[in-house]
Formats: structure tokens, sequence, C-alpha cells
């Protein structure tokens, strides 16, 4: 092209620079750059600094000692009891959260006080909803839950006395607390989906069920997964709740963190417990960015 | 209740009064209607159970609730004095914690305010492709166990010497409030027409004035929610507050936290918190037209 011009004597076309071609880019980059260097300062350095300390003895030297102690003292565990409480929660959070969205997509009396409700919990502080928990599913055999039984004449609970029962009151208190930031999304993806596709598939004779099947589930997949990745990583990263109801037994990995930094333990011991659970989140974070560039 | 049931007996000279009943079937109750309110009963129950609780542990005597085998579903009596204890000045720590969350909070909120704006204009006029990458940066950083990040930062707090000082609490904070304040108002820029600052500017307003003077006052609301949720936020943490708080004033989320788990009186402590814990609870709800799923999912739409 260049040499197309110059023979026809012109001067050669302005060839676009990196500047020229991205120069209306530049200007809204630069407010962004604040930001930028606030997380990259307050949160990915840290969050690189934590594995480095990992690998660190107190007279910095490199070292795999902290993960070989932190195995040794049940570190699988930790892991397991993380996912179970994960898993569970986002099942029962999902399963409410679905449910109270279909109702708020259907017209009755007394919607808004329901809606109403179903965001209270979000105004009620972590540590305030660990205590309220704490006194409905205790491990002594009283407590609120037991009340409640009792007017049915069961007897009394023991809710926290295996693993695995502490694991499923932490799953119920958490779910409570965090059911209504699914619920929100899930509201808006109700209300995505539109109304004709409800009545085609009524009109084609799907029940109820099939339509929530065919119809509501595919309408809701795209805030379905934006939903479970913001919720998963934050039940793996569970620790108030968990710490004011269970404290340290069952052990999860984020309450081992917080007692190895708490008990003086050291930075080092506690970095590596923490820089496993960077791993974790990691595979949520691999997710988000696979699942984005699919799209 | 004004057709008493004699009236069947009457001869049927008395029936075209009772002529509406054929219409009665239509307004009659469907099974999935009865299935859609037990359900609303069942859920609101959950959700309302343990509210109901904080207030009986707040307001009912200590030995129906805390010190009961089976504590009192129903208060027997009520009373001030768990309260009282909680707010009484001598030794009392959560006056002074309150102090603390509520300045916390409004940094929060307004350092929430004062980078998400410029990010946010900046992230919805940059080509999609970056605006995403960057977005997806701010996703990521919402999804970092804070406890993780708190460790190095409390190392490097302490060398710094700002170890405990609420801006240092604040800015930690921040990490949790920022990403969803800038998906909040990217989403209110999207919204306003584009030729807007173009037309600003054409007027003379420098770029900057296009923005400030007529671009942000429309995305008002917006930036109520984002505010409000901010302070939420804060007002909720304890993870970075319990790294990295100044243990002679710590946030009241850390108090709390302190007293449950076995430092101090937890009644007193739920007693004071469920005092605290309305004028949330009214925020809430006052946020709830504001608060859109869309624009907390903008995350990885992009």
């Amino acid at each position: 092209m260049a040499v197309a011009n110059r023979q026809a004597g012109l001067a050669p076309a302005p060839v676009a620079t990196f500047w020229q071609r991205h120069r209306d880019q530049v200007f809204p980059f630069f407010f962004v750059i604040p930001a930028l260097i606030y997380v990259g300062y307050f949160a990915f350095y840290p969050a690189a600094d934590a594995v480095y300390l990992s690998f660190q003895t107190p007279i910095k030297s490199f070292t795999f000692f902290n993960y070989q102690y932190n195995v040794q003292q049940g570190m699988y565990t930790w892991i397991e009891n993380t996912l179970w409480v994960t898993a569970g929660a986002l099942a029962l959070q999902f399963g409410l959260a679905l449910a109270i969205a279909s109702i708020l997509a259907k017209q009755f009396r007394g919607k808004m006080v329901f809606a109403s409700i179903a965001i209270l919990p979000i105004g009620i502080a972590t540590v305030v909803a660990g205590i309220a928990w704490n006194q409905i599913l205790p491990g002594t055999g009283a407590g609120y839950g037991n009340s409640v039984l009792a007017l049915f004449g069961a007897s009394p609970v023991y809710w926290l006395n295996t693993p695995s029962g502490a694991l499923a009151a932490v799953v119920v208190a958490d779910s409570w607390k965090n059911t209504s930031l699914v619920v929100i999304i899930l509201v808006a993806g109700y209300a995505s989906i539109p109304r004709a596709l409800y009545q085609a598939a009524a009109i084609d004779g799907a029940g109820p069920l099939r339509q929530f099947r065919y119809v509501t589930l595919p309408g809701l997949r795209s805030y379905l997964v934006i939903a479970l990745l913001i919720r998963g990583a934050q039940e793996v990263n569970i620790f108030q709740l968990a710490y004011e109801m269970i404290g340290s037994y069952p052990q999860l990995l984020t309450v081992q963190v917080y007692d190895l930094y708490a008990s003086g333990e050291g930075v080092y011991l506690a970095s590596s417990a923490a820089a496993v659970l960077l791993g974790i989140i990691s595979i949520f974070i691999v997710a988000v960015l696979v699942l984005g560039g699919r799209k | 209740m004004t057709d008493p049931a004699p009236s069947s007996d009457r001869p049927s000279v008395r029936t075209p009064p009772r002529a509406p009943a054929p219409s009665r079937p239509v307004r009659k109750w469907q099974w999935s209607q009865v299935g859609l309110y037990a359900a609303v009963v069942a859920i609101s129950a959950f959700l309302l159970f343990p509210i109901y609780v904080i207030f009986l542990l707040a307001f009912v005597p200590q030995k129906y609730t805390f010190f009961a085998a089976r504590p009192a579903l129903l208060p027997p009596s009520l009373t001030l004095a768990n309260l009282q204890a909680g707010l009484s000045t001598a030794g009392s720590p959560f006056l002074p914690s309150l102090y603390l969350s509520l300045e916390l909070a409004f940094m929060v909120g307004a350092i929430a305010i004062l980078i998400g704006i410029p990010t946010a204009y900046g992230l919805s006029r940059l080509s999609a492709r970056l605006a995403y990458g960057l977005t997806t940066v701010m996703f990521v950083v919402n999804m970092l166990p804070s406890i993780t990040i708190a460790i190095p930062i409390s190392v490097q707090f302490i060398k710094a010497g700002l170890y405990g000082s609420p801006i240092s609490i604040a800015l930690t904070q921040e990490l949790l409030a920022l990403p969803i304040t800038v998906f909040l108002l990217v989403g209110a820029f999207q919204g306003l027409p584009k030729d807007l600052e173009n037309q600003a500017r054409v007027d003379g307003a420098s770029r900057i004035r296009a923005i400030f003077g007529s671009l942000v006052p429309l995305i008002r609301p917006a930036l109520v929610a984002s505010f409000l949720l901010a302070w939420m936020l804060s007002w909720d943490e304890s993870t970075f507050a319990l790294i990295l708080y100044n243990p002679s004033n710590p946030p009241l989320a850390v108090e709390i936290f302190l007293s449950a788990t076995g430092r101090g009186s937890v009644i007193e402590a739920v007693a004071f918190s469920f005092v605290a814990t309305v004028p949330v609870i009214i925020l809430v709800v006052i946020l709830q037209k504001y608060l859109k799923g869309e624009d907390l999912a903008v995350g990885v739409r992009g």
C-alpha cells in the first residue's frame, strides 16, 4: 500500500501508531489505576506474601517444614471438613434460594412482606447470628432447637456431639445467614426469563416441575453459575460463624489458620495453612477465568 | 356471618338473595395456593426464628434463656437488665466499640465511593475486552480468603507502625466492599446514554467536569446503594478486624466475637448488639429496592 502510494506520487498513508489506535482507551484507563494499585498492594501482594511466608522459617531460610507440620497435625481432615461444609452449605442455600425465588416470581397477597423477610438475615451481623445459632443448636442438649423439639414431644438432641453433626449445624447456620444474597441474584435471574416461555411450555402440556426443569433452570443458568462461584469461595472462607459455634472441633482450615496465628506458633505455620486455603480458592478463580473465556 | 345457617331451613323464597353463592367456587382455595402459603410460612419461620431468639436472649431474664435447660419459647417476663449491663459505662467495652465500628463503616463507605466512581467510569468507557479483564480482577479480589491476606498485612502494618489504626482496618475491609461497589456503579454508568458526556463536553466542560457535573448526579441511586452496602459489609466484617484490631479498642463485631467465644458476657453482647442491629435491619429493608441482583452478578457476565 505504501509502495502503491509512492508510485502514485502521494505522501505515505498515515499508519496508525499504537498510541493513535488506543488513544481513546488511555484516558479511561487512568481512572482505573488507583483501584489497581490499591488491590495490588492490599490483596495480591499479601496473597503472594502468604505463599512466600509459608516456605520460610523464622530465621528466613527456605523450608517445607510448615507444610509437613500441618499435614502431621491433620491438614487433610481440615480440608475434608472445609469441603463438606462448602458442599452442604451450597446445597442447602441454593435449594432454599431457588424455592424463595420461585415463590417471589409469583403474585400473591403478602409478597412484599415475604420479600422483606427473605433478605432480613443480611442485616444481622455474622457474629450475632453465631450467638443466636449457638443458643439454638448447642452441644449441651439444651438450647432453643430442643425447646422446639420438645413441643413435638421429641427427646433432646446433642447437636454438636459428632463431627458430622457439628458440621451440619454450621451448614444450617451459615445457610440461614447467606441464602439472602443468592435470593437477590436469582430473583434478578427470574426477572430475565420471558413470561412467554412459560405460556408456551404450558400450552405444550408441561406441568410446574417440567417448566422448572426446562424453562426456569436454563434461564437461570448464568445467574446460578455466578452465585455458585461467589458463594462457593465464601463458603471455603467461612470463619467467624464456625469458630463461634464449634470452635476447633471438628477443625476447619480457616479456623486452623487463626488458631496457629493467635496461639503465637507463628505466622509461618499459619501461612502454610493459609496458602492451602488460597490453593482451594484458586480452583474457583480458575473456574471464573475458564467460564469467562468460554463466552 | 350475617347469613346464619338456619336460613337454609327457610322456604325456598329465601334462596334468591343467596345468588352470589355459585360464584364462590371460583374463589375457593386451590391446592397450589395452600402449598404456596405453607412454603411461605415454613421458610419465614426458619428465617425469623434466629432473630426472635436474639430478641429473647436480649430481653428475657437469663434464667429463662441462657441458663435454662429448656429455654422458654415465649417470654415469661421481660427485662432491661441485660441491656443495662451491656451499656453501663463501668468497664463496658461496647460503647467505644460501637463508635469505632461506626467510624470504620463510614470510612469504608466513603472510600468505596471515592475509588469506585473513577474505577467504574473507566471500566464503562474501556473496550469490552479490557473492561472484562479488569472486572475479573475485581471479582478475584472478592474471592480471596480474608484470613490468608490478613496475616501478611498484619506483619506489614506492624513494621509500618499502622497496626490497629482505624484507617488500616478500613483499608482491608474495603477489599470486600470495593468490588461490589464497582459492579454496581459500572451497571449505573452503562445505563446512562452515551451522548450525555459528549454533550457536556461540547458545552465546554472539561472531561473531568463532564463526569462529575453531569454523569455522577445521575447515578445517585446506585451511589446510595453502594455506600450503604459498603457500610454494611464493614459493619459485618470481623475477620480482618480480628487480626488487625487494637486490643485497647476493638470494633463492635470483634468485641462481640470475643465475648461469644468465652472472653466476656455473651448475653450482654447480644443485648447490646440487638439494639445496634435494629437500625441495620431497617437499612436493609430500605436498601431492598436498590439492591439489584443483575448488578451484583455483573462480575462474570462482563
